[in-house]
C-alpha cells in the first residue's frame, strides 16, 4: 500500500519566482495569457466588500462604543446617525483624486454614498470606507497576512502572476511600465499589518489618528467636519483590513488556489462561487451581528498574538482554503484511511486544522470532515470523495456555508473591539466654576508623547487653543484651566502612546449659553 | 456582463428578470389596500469590475414618485460603463413614505429576511405602516439608499440616535463602562431586534381644559385629542385641545418631545430654524423663542436636564394675550416632573439569516 501524490493543476507551493516582464514581450504575452486561460477552473475565496464588508463594518459599529463616542465625546449628538460632511474643496488635489472617485462610485442603495455634496451620517462614511478599501479591487494584494510567518501574499509561482497583471492590463488598463517595473498585481503584497501603518495607504492607520486629532484641534469647523469624515473612512479602512483577517484565504497565503481558479465561459469573468453565496445569501442587510465583542490587548493581537487568539491565527488554523486543501490521493486496494490521513496530512502547507478519520468504504459518495466547537452544531470543514484510483479532496458550498456561519459573526466580534480599542482613550471634561477640569482615561495606562492640548470654541464655531501640556515624560492626569468669555464649547486632545501603541484621547463639553436678560 | 437577476421578470413568471429593466409596480397600504401617492421610489444599479477579486466600479441611480394611482416605473438603463470584466450586479429598489415602514427589493423589516416576492414588471409593494414598537436604528440601517432617501427619512434619524444610545448604555453597563471593559474579557448580546419593548410617551398629565380655561378665560369646551401630524413613539407625544364648535383660532396645541440631552438640543434647534417667524425671547426653560404662523402663536422651549423640548400654540382668540402663552408654558414646565420615566429597551440578538433556507447557489456550490 502506498500513497502517491499525483501531479495536480496549479496549486500552492513550487517556485515562488516573480517573473521578470521584459516590455517586448508584453503584446505576445497577453495573446498567451489568453490562450492559456484554460489553466483556471472556477474556485475563489474573498468577501465581497459592497455587501460582505459594508455589512460586517456595519453591525461592527452598531454593536462598538463608537456611537456613544461620537454622541457624548466628540460632540456629536446623533452619534452615528450625526450628519458629516466631507468638503470636497478642503481636500488635497492627491486626496480627492484618490478619494472621490471610489465614494462616487459607491452602490447608493447600501446607504453609504455620500451625497453630491459629500454630507453623510458618520455610519456612512466608516462603512464607505470598508468598502473603498478594496477599491480597485487589485488592491486586496496588501490585505493578506499569514500569521505563522508574519508575511503577506507571495503566491506568484510559475508564470500565474505574470499572467494575471496582464489580463489586468487588458481588462482595466494598468500600465505595461507598471508591469516591467513590478508595481503591477503580480501575486505579491505586503503583509497587511505593515499595509495598515504605510503611508501609502490613504485609509490606514496614520491617517485615522491624524484626522482624528484634526477633527477635534483644527480651527476652522468646515476642516473639522472634513476630517472627522477622513478619519471615519480610514476606520473603515482599518476594519476591511482586520475582517480580511477572517478569509482563510488571505491568511493561508493562497491566491491561485482560491483567486485565480475561475474560469465561467469569458477569460474576464472570474469570481468565486464562495463570495458570491455569501455575497447573494447575506447581501449586507443580513450580515449576522457579532456574538461577542472581542476585547485584545493591542492592534497586532486582534491579528496575531502568541496566545493563538487573534483573528488570523484563529482563521487558519481552523478552515481550510480551496489552494490549501491536502493534495489527492492515489489509492490501491491495500490503501488504508489510516494510510489516506496520514500522506493527506503530510500534503498539508498548514498543519492545521487536522483530522484523523476518512470513509474511504464507498467511492462516488461524497463525504465530509466536520468538527465541533464548544456548543455550536458540527461544521464541515473538509469535503472528500473516493474515486477510480484516488481520493479527491476539495471545498463545496455546504462546507462555504458552514464556513460562513461560524467566520461572519465572529469577524463582526473582533471589529468591533478593534473600534473600541482605536478609541479608548478620552480625555473627561467637567467645568468647575469659571474653570474647566480635563481628565485623562486610558484603560492601559498612561499616555506618553505629544501635547494635551485645550482648545476654545466660539460662537462662530473657530477654535483656539487656550492651554497645552506637553507629555513627552506623561501627560498629567488632570488640569485646570480658566474658560475663556464668550466660550461655547471647549475641545480637548492628546495625540501619544500608550501601553497598547499610538492612541488619540479626546472630549468636547458643550457650555450653557450666556445667562438669560 | 449583466448578471443574472435573482427575482423574476412578473410576480406570476419564474422567468428571471433583466437587470437593466424597464421596472414598474404599484406602492398600496397593506392595510386598506388603497394606492399611496407620492411615495419616494429609488433605484439602482451597482457596476463591479474585477478578476478574480471583485468591486465597485460605478453606480446608476434614479429616484422618482409613485403617481396619484400609486404606480411607478423605472425606464430600462441605458448607459453602461465598458471595461472586458465589468458586469451589471445587482439591482435595488427602496420605497418610503412617511409613516410606513421603508420597502425594500432584496430584505423585509423588522426581520431582515430575504425578500421574495420583488418582481421586475407589475410589482406589488405593500407598505406597512409604522409601528409605535420599531427602532428607527434599525430601520435607518436596513433602509440604506442615497442622500435623496436619507432626506425623506431624516425625521427618523434622532430617534435612531436615541436607539443606539440606550443599546450602548445597556452594553456599557455591563462591560463595566464606556472604555473601562476595553480590555475585559468578551461581552456577550450585542445586536438589537427591529422591535423593542418600549412605553409610548404620554403627556396628558401636563395640560387639562380647565387650566386653559383658567388662563385664558375662555368659556366654551374642547374636543381632547392628539395632533395628527406625527404619530406618538416613545419619544414623542402630543394634546389637541380643539375648541368645539369654533375656528381653528380658538385651538390649544401641546407637542412634546423628549429626547435626551444632546438630541433634544438638537430638535429645539431644527424648530427654531424651520417655523416660521421664530425669535428667541428665553423666557422659559433653559432656552425658548416665539414663532407665529397667521393666528397662530407658538411658544418653544427647552430643557436641557430633562432633554425635553416643549411646543405650545395657541389661536389668537383664545390667547389673546401673549403673556397668556408664556403661563401656560409655565405650566406644562412645572408638570414636566409627572412625567412617567423612559423605559431602556432590552437589546436581543437579531435573528440569523442561516435560518433561512441555504440558496442553491452557496449550498451546491462545489
Amino acid at each position: 500500500m502506498k500513497t502517491q501524490q499525483p501531479r495536480r493543476g496549479p496549486r500552492r507551493g513550487g517556485g515562488r519566482g516573480h517573473v521578470a516582464a521584459p516590455a517586448r514581450v508584453v503584446a505576445l504575452g497577453l495573446l498567451l495569457a489568453l490562450a492559456l486561460d484554460w489553466r483556471f477552473e472556477s474556485r475563489a475565496q474573498a468577501y465581497d466588500p459592497a455587501t460582505t464588508h459594508a455589512g460586517l463594518t456595519q453591525q461592527a459599529a452598531a454593536a462598538s462604543l463608537l456611537h456613544q463616542v461620537l454622541a457624548l465625546r466628540l460632540g456629536r449628538p446623533l452619534g452615528l446617525f450625526e450628519p458629516v460632511s466631507l468638503h470636497a474643496e478642503r481636500l488635497t488635489p492627491s486626496e480627492r483624486r484618490l478619494l472621490l472617485a471610489r465614494l462616487g462610485a459607491l452602490d447608493p442603495a447600501g446607504g453609504y454614498r455620500p451625497g453630491d455634496d459629500g454630507v453623510a451620517p458618520a455610519l456612512a462614511f466608516v462603512v464607505a470606507g470598508s468598502v473603498i478599501a478594496k477599491m480597485p479591487p487589485e488592491s486586496v494584494q496588501h490585505l493578506f497576512f499569514d500569521p505563522s510567518t508574519g508575511s503577506g501574499l507571495k503566491d506568484s509561482a510559475g508564470a500565474d502572476g505574470f499572467f494575471h497583471s496582464l489580463r489586468l492590463i487588458a481588462d482595466a488598463g494598468g500600465s505595461v511600465r507598471q508591469l516591467a517595473t513590478g508595481t503591477g498585481f503580480a501575486l505579491e503584497g505586503e503583509p497587511s499589518l505593515k499595509w495598515l501603518d504605510s503611508s501609502d495607504n490613504d485609509l490606514g492607520l496614520p491617517v485615522f489618528h491624524q484626522q482624528l486629532e484634526r477633527a477635534l484641534s483644527h480651527p476652522d469647523p468646515a476642516e473639522r467636519s472634513s476630517a472627522l469624515a477622513r478619519a471615519l473612512l480610514a476606520l473603515g479602512g482599518v476594519l476591511t483590513v482586520l475582517e480580511d483577517a477572517g478569509n482563510p484565504a488571505q491568511v493561508r497565503n493562497d491566491f491561485r488556489g482560491s483567486y485565480l481558479q475561475g474560469r465561467t465561459g469569458s477569460p474576464f469573468d472570474r469570481w468565486s462561487r464562495f463570495e458570491r453565496g455569501v455575497a447573494d445569501f447575506y447581501g449586507m442587510g443580513g450580515i449576522p451581528a457579532p456574538r461577542e465583542i472581542v476585547r485584545r490587548p493591542t492592534l497586532r493581537a486582534f491579528f496575531t498574538d502568541p496566545d493563538g487568539q487573534g483573528l488570523a491565527d484563529r482563521t487558519q488554523r481552523r478552515f481550510f482554503s480551496d489552494g490549501t486543501v491536502p493534495a489527492d490521493g492515489i489509492i490501491d486496494t491495500e490503501t488504508t484511511g489510516a494510510d489516506v490521513v496520514r500522506e493527506a496530512r503530510q500534503s498539508l502547507t498548514y498543519g492545521l486544522p487536522i483530522f484523523s478519520h476518512l470513509d474511504l468504504r464507498e467511492s462516488g459518495v461524497r463525504r465530509y470532515v466536520t468538527v465541533v466547537e464548544g456548543k455550536e452544531p458540527p461544521r464541515k470543514i473538509l469535503a472528500y470523495e473516493r474515486v477510480p484510483g484516488r481520493i479527491r479532496f476539495f471545498l463545496d458550498g455546504r462546507v462555504y456555508a458552514d464556513s460562513a456561519r461560524v467566520l461572519l459573526p465572529e469577524i463582526a466580534g473582533y471589529a468591533a473591539g478593534l473600534i473600541d480599542h482605536l478609541l479608548r482613550g478620552e480625555v473627561k471634561l467637567a467645568r468647575e466654576g469659571d474653570s474647566v477640569r480635563a481628565t485623562l482615561v486610558d484603560p492601559v495606562g498612561s499616555i506618553r508623547g505629544g501635547t494635551l492640548r485645550l482648545l476654545s470654541e466660539d460662537a462662530s464655531g473657530r477654535r483656539s487653543e487656550i492651554a497645552a501640556f506637553p507629555a513627552d515624560r506623561g501627560a498629567p492626569e488632570s488640569v485646570s484651566v480658566v474658560v475663556p468669555a464668550g466660550s461655547r464649547r471647549i475641545a480637548a486632545v492628546l495625540r501619544g502612546w500608550d501601553a497598547a501603541g499610538p492612541v488619540v484621547a479626546g472630549g468636547e463639553l458643550v457650555l450653557p449659553p450666556p445667562p438669560r436678560r | 456582463m449583466v448578471e443574472r437577476a435573482p427575482f423574476p421578470a412578473r410576480p406570476d413568471s419564474v422567468r428571471p428578470a433583466d437587470l437593466l429593466g424597464p421596472y414598474d409596480g404599484k406602492v398600496v397600504d397593506a392595510d386598506s389596500e388603497r394606492p399611496i401617492a407620492g411615495a419616494l421610489v429609488a433605484a439602482s444599479w451597482a457596476f463591479e469590475r474585477g478578476i478574480g477579486v471583485i468591486g465597485p466600479l460605478a453606480a446608476e441611480e434614479l429616484v422618482t414618485q409613485t403617481g396619484p394611482d400609486g404606480r411607478y416605473s423605472i425606464p430600462r438603463l441605458g448607459r453602461l460603463p465598458t471595461g472586458l470584466s465589468t458586469r451589471v450586479r445587482r439591482f435595488t429598489v427602496i420605497i418610503y413614505r412617511h409613516g410606513y415602514v421603508g420597502w425594500r427589493s432584496d430584505r423585509r423589516f423588522p426581520g431582515r429576511q430575504v425578500r421574495r416576492d420583488f418582481s421586475q414588471q407589475g410589482n406589488l409593494v405593500r407598505l406597512e405602516r409604522w409601528q409605535a414598537g420599531y427602532a428607527h436604528a434599525l430601520h435607518l440601517l436596513f433602509l440604506g439608499g442615497s442622500a435623496r432617501v436619507r432626506e425623506v427619512a431624516a425625521w427618523e434619524a434622532q430617534q435612531a440616535g436615541l436607539d443606539l444610545e440606550a443599546e450602548s448604555t445597556e452594553r456599557a453597563g455591563q462591560a463595566g463602562g464606556a472604555v473601562a471593559g476595553v480590555l475585559g474579557g468578551g461581552v456577550g448580546g450585542v445586536g438589537m431586534s427591529g422591535r423593542l419593548p418600549v412605553a409610548l410617551l404620554d403627556i396628558t398629565p401636563l395640560l387639562t381644559d380647565d387650566e386653559i380655561r383658567g388662563v385664558t378665560g375662555y368659556v366654551g369646551t374642547f374636543d381632547d385629542g392628539k395632533l395628527a401630524d406625527l404619530p406618538t413613539t416613545e419619544f414623542y407625544d402630543s394634546r389637541h385641545f380643539k375648541a368645539k364648535d369654533r375656528p381653528e383660532n380658538y385651538d390649544v396645541g401641546l407637542r412634546v418631545w423628549r429626547l435626551g440631552p444632546a438630541a433634544a438640543e438638537v430638535q429645539y434647534q431644527k424648530l427654531q430654524r424651520d417655523l416660521p417667524r421664530s425669535s428667541s425671547t428665553d423666557e422659559i426653560g433653559d432656552a425658548s423663542f416665539r414663532a407665529r404662523a397667521g393666528q397662530i402663536e407658538g411658544l418653544v422651549f427647552l430643557v436641557r436636564e430633562r432633554g425635553v423640548v416643549v411646543s405650545l400654540t395657541c389661536g389668537t382668540n383664545q390667547c389673546t394675550d401673549p403673556a397668556q402663552v408664556l403661563t401656560i408654558g409655565k405650566l406644562v414646565e412645572s408638570r414636566l416632573s409627572d412625567l412617567a420615566a423612559p423605559s431602556v429597551p432590552t437589546p436581543t440578538p437579531l435573528s440569523d439569516p442561516l435560518d433561512e433556507t441555504l440558496p442553491d447557489r452557496l449550498k451546491d456550490a462545489e
